[in-house]
């Protein structure tokens, strides 16, 4: 079973991170104090969920010491310092993912599966990714439907590389936001969903439901159907 | 650029004070010269009063034989320092220290020394009179002013050498003093600089003298201090506030997790992100604020980061039934903060959106204008209300009229601050219709 590292002072917070956790199939294991954090984040872990303002010092400070450390494991900084200038120092300073407290449990989930995922696809600079009738070259960035060309724009394209890099699995509008458009901050009107409907009509006309809301927070990428993506 | 002007100011002083001293020197010597001039002229002209008065004697004696022989005596033993001449009616010379009759014209008669004149001759200044003896015999007595010249020009010499040296010496004194001046405010100056750089904990190393400048770099340094306390105090405040308010609305983010498929829970959800917004965009604002200089700031093409955000919200402008128009040129580089400059553009653009109605404008250009790059949002929405005009970008200011619109007031006034972090300028300009905002980076200087 994966384990997953959670260092975090909050009680409160730990166990709702615990509990989520546990649903991903994981076995979290929780640190109350950055050093104990940092004394068993060498242990075999598959992502480190970390806190900033921890006792014993910024988590996200510590993160060059951990990897020098040999922790080989991605990390989520989850931190009540979620300005966007500190999501980018976050970032900037190692971390793999960042996301600010309060977070929704959807959202953290999301961004779980993602890092889990992303530790397993190590080959992926493979130029075609093809989900039944559904074809896309990376290279050549072109997307074809039961063989017929779907003209994209670049950004509908970098939209349809990160969903379907994603396949099968819940991406939430703040994901799409800073991995596509690269911006670390939570604009007040849901500009995505602008973006993803006029992808998803294409999608559409071609003759793919491909992309699909999920309950809640985002959409889903699931181009072999509902089964595909349940599992 | 400071560092030129100062100089150029202390150089300027230590110039007029050198050039002030040297001047009344010169004055006072010139009175001086003037004074000796007057005496030497005196002397020649009593010497010359004195032969004068010797030639008289002879003459009331014996008359013109005496001063005949009289004058070859003197002028078998001539110095060169006089000149005398006797000549007879037809004008022959009958005795003299040279053998002809000089320029001088003859005027008056008797031996009295008024009236003599100033003559040039043979290369020297004479001081001399001419007369006419009774009986037609023109006499002529001078004395060589040689000697005066000389003395006067050994003077002027003097003069000229001394003002050439004062102002040398003063120039020298001048630019020490200038120089000891210029080296302690350009200390200072740097120190500003590099705290305007973003260098807060910059200070003057050493201890400071008690004098003048001494005191200025202690007024300095507590300025400084106060500066970099309250500075220390917002980032502080920010983590504190961030932390404290939080972690509880976290715990009950948490817990509303638990609550499954209620209505009342995703509209709980919904007022908990929008309460965590209002506290960002407060600290973003006095972070902004309170952040100075360069510090933490990195080339950004701008113009890139322009098109990204645009390209974000042209969609969904297009979608609420708005025209959109955007020029942006390429290749806009500035000093500055992307993700800040983006939070900023992404502000007005939303405001755009939300108060402008299916048919209106939106144009956005980025383009080149002399020192700066200027961005202009231009809409033709409603435009600010008359009543706000001047505090649309305090904080917390919202018009009547727009309650109902979702928002809290604070996206112009991060506008404001993310501009003033940048050094831009901000500009609204007044239309008829509609609101423009314009904005004026500074350039990147490669």
């Amino acid at each position: 079973m994966d384990r997953i590292l959670i260092v975090e002072d909050d009680v409160e917070t730990a166990q709702a991170v615990a509990g989520i956790v546990r649903d991903l199939g994981c076995a979290p294991v929780v640190c109350g104090t950055l050093a104990e954090g940092i004394a068993t984040a060498t242990g075999e872990f598959r992502v480190i969920v970390l806190d900033r303002m921890l006792p014993g010092g910024d988590g996200v400070s510590a993160i060059a010491g951990l990897r020098s450390a040999g922790a080989t494991a991605l990390i989520l900084v989850l931190s009540a310092l979620g300005r966007a200038a500190n999501r980018v120092e976050g970032l900037e300073k190692g971390a793999d993912d960042y996301l600010p407290k309060p977070f929704e449990p959807d959202e953290l989930r999301a961004r779980l599966r993602a890092l889990l995922r992303r530790g397993t696809m190590q080959g992926f600079d493979n130029d075609l990714l093809v989900f039944g009738e559904l074809e896309l070259r990376l290279k050549a960035r072109t997307l074809h439907v039961k063989r017929e060309h779907v003209p994209l724009s670049p950004k509908e394209f970098e939209l349809i590389t990160y969903l379907a890099r994603n396949a099968g699995q819940v991406v939430t509008r703040m994901q799409l936001l800073e991995n596509v458009w690269n911006l670390h901050f939570d604009p007040q009107t849901n500009v995505v969903d602008v973006h993803v409907g006029r992808l998803r009509r294409k999608l559409e006309q071609a003759g793919s439901a491909a992309i699909q809301t999920a309950r809640g927070e985002g959409y889903v990428f699931a181009p072999l159907g509902p089964e595909q993506a349940a599992s | 650029m400071t560092g030129v002007w100062q100089a150029r100011v202390t150089w300027r002083l230590a110039a007029v004070m050198a050039l002030a001293v040297m001047a009344l020197s010169l004055g006072a010597m010139g009175l001086q010269y003037r004074l000796i001039e007057n005496r030497l002229m005196a002397q020649a002209r009593a010497l010359l009063a004195a032969d004068l008065d010797g030639f008289a004697t002879l003459y009331d004696q014996r008359r013109i034989i005496a001063l005949r022989e009289a004058i070859e005596y003197r002028a078998a033993a001539a110095s060169g320092g006089e000149m005398l001449v006797l000549a007879d009616r037809s004008g022959v010379v009958l005795a003299g220290t040279r053998g002809d009759w000089p320029v001088l014209e003859t005027s008056g008669d008797g031996f009295a020394v008024d009236g003599a004149v100033r003559f040039a001759d043979g290369g020297q200044d004479w001081l001399g009179v001419s007369r006419v003896l009774p009986g037609g015999f023109p006499l002529l007595v001078a004395r060589s002013l040689q000697p005066v010249t000389d003395t006067l020009a050994d003077l002027r010499r003097g003069i000229v050498g001394l003002g050439i040296a004062l102002l040398g010496a003063g120039a020298a004194v001048g630019g020490l003093a200038a120089r000891g001046v210029m080296r302690r405010i350009g200390r200072i100056n740097a120190l500003a600089d590099r705290v305007a750089a973003g260098d807060l904990d910059a200070r003057l190393p050493g201890p400071r003298r008690r004098d003048e400048f001494g005191l200025l770099e202690g007024h300095v340094h507590a300025m400084l201090d106060r500066i970099q306390a309250l500075n220390r105090a917002t980032h502080r405040l920010s983590d504190t506030i961030a932390h404290e308010l939080r972690t509880p609305l976290n715990r009950m983010m948490q817990k509303l997790g638990r609550i499954e498929g209620q209505e009342v829970a995703q509209e709980l959800r919904a007022d908990m992100r929008a309460a965590v917004r209002v506290f960002d965009a407060l600290l973003d604002i006095s972070r902004a604020e309170a952040d100075q200089g360069t510090g933490g700031l990195v080339p950004v093409d701008l113009s890139a980061v322009t098109s990204g955000v645009w390209g974000l919200y042209e969609p969904l402008a297009e979608d609420r039934g708005l025209i959109c128009q955007a020029e942006i040129a390429p290749g806009a580089w500035v000093l500055g903060d992307g993700n800040l400059i983006a939070q900023m553009l992404s502000n007005l653009l939303d405001n755009a959106i939300k108060y402008c109605a299916p048919g209106d404008q939106v144009r956005l250009t980025l383009a080149d204008a002399g020192d700066r790059h200027l961005l202009r949002l231009a809409d033709t929405g409603p435009g600010l209300p008359p009543e706000m005009a001047g505090e649309a970008f305090e904080r917390f200011v919202r018009a009547d009229r727009d309650r109902a619109k979702p928002g809290h007031g604070l996206g112009l006034a991060l506008v404001r601050a993310i501009a003033a972090r940048h050094g831009a300028r901000l500009d609204v300009p007044e239309v008829e219709k509609g609101f423009v905002l314009q904005i004026g980076w500074p350039k990147l200087r490669v």
